[in-house]
């Protein structure tokens, strides 16, 4: 790979493939300049949007790590006074999680690789995809809008109450946290299901789960945890916020509990650290094979390893509570659960290193990365494993031991991946090779800086050092690991800086890569330095994981171009197939440039923001705006040629499916805090407040769940045609459904002024579980009224996939709308 | 060559976590037992310690292995696929399993027992602890003491501290005797105090509480049962007679509690014998004339954010309020 590297020569092509490639060009042809950035649904241009904006984040949440060193690097300093360093590790935490590595691994590498690597020409969703975009800039910049108005969130990066309640924080800053990390969760749970849709439906025919790429299986991974974490920590915020904003009590004793904050916090916060973690085992598991030359060993244990980290993660949140006091036998089974999940990581290390020793490891800048990866993710797994046993834990929790162990683990294991993956994949974005010298000194001055940043903090940790402090006494033995640590972290960032200017030099440099300067095994290194437009001239040939490595695939691709076989090229088309098996499905239309997600990502950002300031009204009027904008996107027609031969659930429908799932995480997560304070009340409900209402809601539910047999109906009508038939089932269903909330919504007013939930947790916690259901059933009601308007126009199997979704739906509110009231009525027992 | 250096410096860091750790720093070190607790917890941390070393070399020695081996495919001893594969499971499944069952088992099932929150009736002393912000309040129920940020206990005795807070959430810890229990709003936690020998502990707030949560420390003064003894007495009576007219009109006693004098504000630290205490503002200051002055003439230069407003007088009448506190004993 030296400078006269000689690339191997383009094999000719015939004029039908030429004119194959010419049409693909033309239909795929980017919108150009600054609009057509802004309207891209191009999941490669989305992907590079979400690395440039994450890039900035990180060098903002770097620049507030090395201004609180600087206030740490000696003791008594007077370099930020105590409110500002509040601030800072504050937004620190928040950046560094929220607007760097969640949108950098999921949003940047997620986006621009997985279609790649399943031979797809973009994600299932495309619109969808520029919207996730579009709102974490928005989440983004509204938190930061917070540093203009000098209040920045200050109460820590998991905001305890009471110390995040208005008594003690009575400015903006915890608001515009909690509103911001709500915005910010709905964009990570818009991506996300487009990512798990993308994986299951849009592999290349023959891509079945056992042949594709252990990247998508980790992304699969993360995205799935992303979709059921995230909703116990927005409707944390969502408590916090009322409580706050309209006097709600929660989390105040005697009738609320602090600790509600916490368990729903780490019921996302433990299974957000995989989230982190994730990616990056994805991207290790991309380079090992490449640069070990050969395939990764026990792959079905890797791939299942993945997977099972993500799922036994969110059975250990409360080991962030060992200290709290809370019972011994609670405490071991999440002890237990916690030792648990090392098991899938031990088994990834060691296949990741016999790997490398199986093979003839070529040592180039990403697998140095990797070897800096797993030497971190080592050590701070081991000091994690520490954490497992409760008496240490207790010892050392929220001290700089456990700011060491979560640094090597979010830094070295999921920061260096990343590194690596940069260097990696640079030639196949750029179409250039990076500067082998330069990569490797900036890594060695990386991990110098990591080792030299993080180590001392285990030592300053048991000498007694806590966290969050902006300033230490002298001669408590403190002093000179704190500025060890300080000079690390500008080592560190020097060695940040050498990757970038590595970055800005290749790319000056101009070395072409050609399609493969690294033999490696995956779909990606199959097509051109930088990816065209359509990614794949020909849907390609899979019969293996490392397709790249299989001639005689890769020659038939070759012919099915020059035969003008399997170009999709009668629109931007891309193939769809089954979830298990990959047997090839219907084409999919994917729609071009589109202005509605940026319209719907502003007005969403600015409904936040009047959310923010308690303008309730304007903070409707901007969603109105948004859901107009919904509407003229659903109104976006897509050219006909779609097959209507089903196979499979189309994507639509797995997109519903796991909003769904989503949804119900929400409601699970509002049951599961209605229990959890029924049982740290004695008096349930309080005296004075009156039971609930039994044969009223039971009826008025029965009402709801009847009305989806309509839509199923309309549903059915649909598939067979009976347009006119479908029309009036689904005006059965909304006049059935506009009944039940009207009642409904009726009662529930009634009861708040009967007994106003600033008085009672009880009424607090019924009324917003109560408001949550109205609103989807409202949500419902809209789909509803869409499918009316559209169904007396025109009918087409875009409709009908409307009909199938709208029909899911409303059986899941059913569902939904039965626990609830289980959960309200549980007040009589 | 990397990959040695690599190897080196981590087995430095190892050595030097242990030599480092055991023996400097101040009175705040994890393990530097002083009671039988936390003797438990540091023995558990030495033997995950070495563990944790070999299982950290055997992963540096496969990376080195890698490098050192590069040019030719396969393990030593011509261990193939499969035989790799075994080793995975073995090395991936089976040992890490055992390993980590043992020490569930030991940590917590055992180890445990020592660190949780203990019966009443196996202590025979009671502290209650509060935490404010930015300060402890210290009460020996049974008693009428109330003092602050410092805790004095007999050695070799067995004492249940009860910990709930007045505002946020707090953590109590003193490395040196046991772990830390959180303060949390509508409940109380306990822990046991052992002290195996006399001598003074340092400890801090362990919860981030806001602005001063840097400057919220706290100090377990163990001492012989006499001196004890005596200490608590002290406590006990209310205020020496003196001239408390200057600190009354200051109306410093809306805050602040001197017992048998009017002064009886809950809202700082209770100030009948100030001067019995080793620090001020929780141990921000060591307690001496000058600091004294300082500290309630320019408290917010002092513990930026603390409760204690800065309030202008004449020099007179600080004068005669710093007399009256100093007469505090």
């Amino acid at each position: 790979m030296g400078r006269d590297r000689r690339l191997p020569p383009e094999p000719p092509l015939t004029t039908t493939a030429e004119r194959s490639i010419v049409t693909l060009e033309r239909v795929w042809e980017a919108r150009p300049g600054v609009l057509g950035w802004l309207t891209t649904v191009d999941h490669k241009r989305i992907g590079l949007l979400y690395f440039w904006t994450t890039l900035v984040f990180f060098a903002l949440g770097g620049t507030e790590a090395l201004l609180m060193r600087t206030q740490l690097a000696t003791a008594d300093e007077h370099v930020i006074s105590p409110g500002g360093f509040n601030e800072l590790l504050t937004m620190h935490g928040v950046t560094m999680i929220f607007f760097f590595i969640i949108p950098m691994t999921t949003g940047a590498f997620g986006n621009y690789l997985i279609p790649l690597m399943i031979g797809a020409r973009d994600m299932a969703f495309p619109r969808l995809n520029a919207l996730s975009y579009w709102l974490f800039l928005g989440s983004g910049l509204f938190m930061y809008s917070s540093v203009l108005v000098h209040q920045a969130p200050n109460a820590g990066w998991f905001d305890y109450v009471p110390l995040a309640l208005k008594r003690y924080d009575g400015g903006l800053n915890v608001d515009f946290y909690a509103l911001g990390l709500i915005l910010n969760g709905v964009a990570s749970t818009v991506g996300s299901i487009n990512i798990v849709t993308t994986i299951f439906k849009l592999r290349a025919p023959g891509m079945s789960w056992n042949r594709m790429p252990l990247f998508c299986f980790a992304m699969l991974a993360a995205a799935l945890s992303l979709i059921f974490a995230l909703p116990a920590l927005t409707m944390d915020c969502v408590f916090l916020e009322l409580q706050r904003k309209a006097g709600f009590d929660f989390f105040s004793p005697p009738g609320g509990d602090p600790l509600l904050w916490q368990h729903l916090f780490w019921i996302f916060g433990h299974p957000e650290v995989y989230i982190i973690v994730l990616p990056a085992f994805g991207i290790a598991t991309s380079i090992i094979p490449t640069f070990a030359r050969r395939r990764m060993l026990a792959f079905p244990l890797v791939a299942m390893a993945e997977l099972l980290v993500a799922f036994i993660g969110f059975g250990v949140w409360a080991h962030h509570m060992f200290a709290t006091g809370i019972s011994t036998t609670t405490l071991a089974f999440f002890a237990a659960a916690s030792t648990a999940v090392v098991v899938p990581s031990t088994i990834q290390v060691f296949a990741w290193l016999f790997t490398v020793n199986l093979g003839t490891p070529l040592f180039r800048t990403p697998l140095l990365f990797i070897g800096g990866f797993i030497v971190f993710f080592v050590l701070g797994g081991l000091t994690g494993i520490m954490f497992a046993a409760i008496p240490f834990d207790q010892a050392a929790t929220d001290t700089y031991f456990v700011v060491a162990h979560f640094h090597f683990i979010i830094f070295g294991a999921a920061v260096f991946p990343l590194f690596g993956g940069i260097y990696y994949w640079f030639p196949k974005v750029t179409g250039r090779l990076y500067d082998e010298g330069l990569g490797k000194m900036s890594f060695f001055v990386v991990f110098a800086g990591t080792l030299l940043t993080f180590f001392p903090m285990h030592v300053v940790g048991l000498l007694g050092m806590t966290r969050r402090v902006y300033t230490y006494d002298a001669g408590l033995g403190w002093d000179a690991y704190n500025l060890l640590e300080t000079i690390g972290g500008f080592i560190l960032a020097a060695g940040i800086l050498l990757i970038l200017a590595n970055l800005i030099v290749s790319w000056r440099r101009n070395m072409p890569a050609g399609r493969d300067p690294f033999n490696g095994g995956t779909l990606e290194w199959t097509i051109p330095s930088p990816p065209p437009h359509y990614n794949f001239a020909v849907v390609p040939t899979v019969t293996s994981a490392y397709p790249n490595w299989d001639a005689a695939d890769r020659a038939h691709d070759i012919e099915k171009l020059h035969h003008g076989e399997s170009v999709l090229a009668d629109g931007h088309q891309t193939p769809t197939s089954t979830v298990n098996d990959a047997v090839a499905g219907p084409i999919a239309e994917m729609p071009a440039e589109s202005p509605w997600p940026i319209v719907v990502g502003i007005a969403v950002t600015a409904a936040f923001f009047m959310l923010l300031t308690t303008h309730v009204l304007v903070a409707s009027a901007f969603v109105a705006i948004a859901l107009l904008a919904v509407l003229g996107w659903h109104a976006e027609e897509r050219p006909q040629g779609f097959t209507t031969e089903r196979l499979a659930r189309p994507n639509g429908w797995w997109g519903m499916a796991l909003f769904v799932a989503a949804e119900a995480t929400l409601f699970g997560t509002l049951i599961g805090s209605y229990v959890y304070l029924r049982f740290r009340n004695v008096q349930w409900p309080a005296p004075e407040i009156a039971k609930p209402e039994v044969l009223v809601p039971v009826l008025l539910t029965l009402l709801l769940v009847v009305s989806s047999v309509p839509m199923q109906l309309a549903w059915r009508a649909g598939g067979a045609g009976r347009v006119k038939a479908a029309w009036r089932f689904v005006a059965g269903a909304f006049v059935l459904q506009l009944g039940y909330l009207a009642w409904q919504v009726h009662d529930w007013v009634d009861a708040i002024h009967a007994a106003p939930p600033s008085r009672s947790t009880y009424s607090s916690i019924v009324t917003t579980m109560l408001g949550f259901g109205h609103a989807h059933v409202l949500l419902g009601l809209l789909i509803d009224a869409w499918l009316l308007v559209q169904l007396a126009r025109r009918f087409t199997p875009y409709r009908l996939v409307g009909l199938q979704a709208a029909a899911f739906y409303w059986w899941a509110v059913s569902a939904i709308s039965v626990a609830v009231l289980l959960t309200q009525e549980s007040a009589h027992l | 060559m990397t990959n040695s250096l690599r190897r080196a410096l981590s087995l430095v860091c190892a050595g030097a976590l242990v030599v480092l750790a055991a023996g400097c720093g101040g009175n705040q070190n994890t393990v530097a037992p002083a009671s039988p607790q936390e003797h438990s917890i540091s023995d558990l941390f030495w033997v995950m310690l070495g563990g944790a070393t070999i299982g950290f070399a055997l992963v540096v020695a496969l990376l080195w292995l890698g490098y050192a081996r590069r040019a030719r495919p396969g393990l030593p001893r011509a261990v193939g696929e499969r035989g790799a594969t075994r080793l995975v499971v073995g090395l991936g499944i089976a040992l890490p399993a055992a390993l980590l069952i043992a020490l569930f088992v030991w940590s917590d099932v055992f180890v445990i027992t020592s660190t949780a929150a203990p019966s009443r009736s196996s202590t025979s002393l009671s502290v209650n602890v509060i935490g404010h912000d930015w300060w402890w309040e210290v009460r020996y129920p049974g008693t009428p003491v109330v003092t602050a940020n410092e805790i004095h206990i007999p050695v070799r005795t067995r004492v249940y501290l009860s910990a709930s807070t007045a505002d946020v959430i707090h953590s109590f810890w003193i490395p040196e005797l046991n772990r830390k229990i959180d303060m949390i709003p509508g409940r109380t936690g306990h822990i046991v105090l052992d002290a195996d020998r006399p001598g003074v502990f340092r400890g801090q707030c362990s919860e981030f509480c806001g602005l001063q949560h840097a400057h919220m420390a706290v100090s377990v003064v163990a001492e012989s049962q006499r001196s004890f003894r005596r200490w608590l007495a002290a406590n006990a009576a209310p205020a020496r007679s003196g001239n408390a007219a200057a600190f009354l009109a200051s109306g410093c006693g809306d805050c602040h509690q001197i017992r048998g004098t009017a002064a009886r504000g809950d809202v700082g630290p209770d100030l009948t014998h100030l001067e019995l205490r080793r620090t001020l503002a929780a141990l921000t200051l060591a307690n001496t004339p000058a600091n004294l002055d300082r500290w309630i003439r320019h408290p917010q230069a002092v513990k930026p954010g603390s409760r204690m407003p800065d309030v202008r007088l004449a020099d007179a009448r600080w004068a005669a309020i710093d007399a009256y506190l100093r007469s505090l004993r």
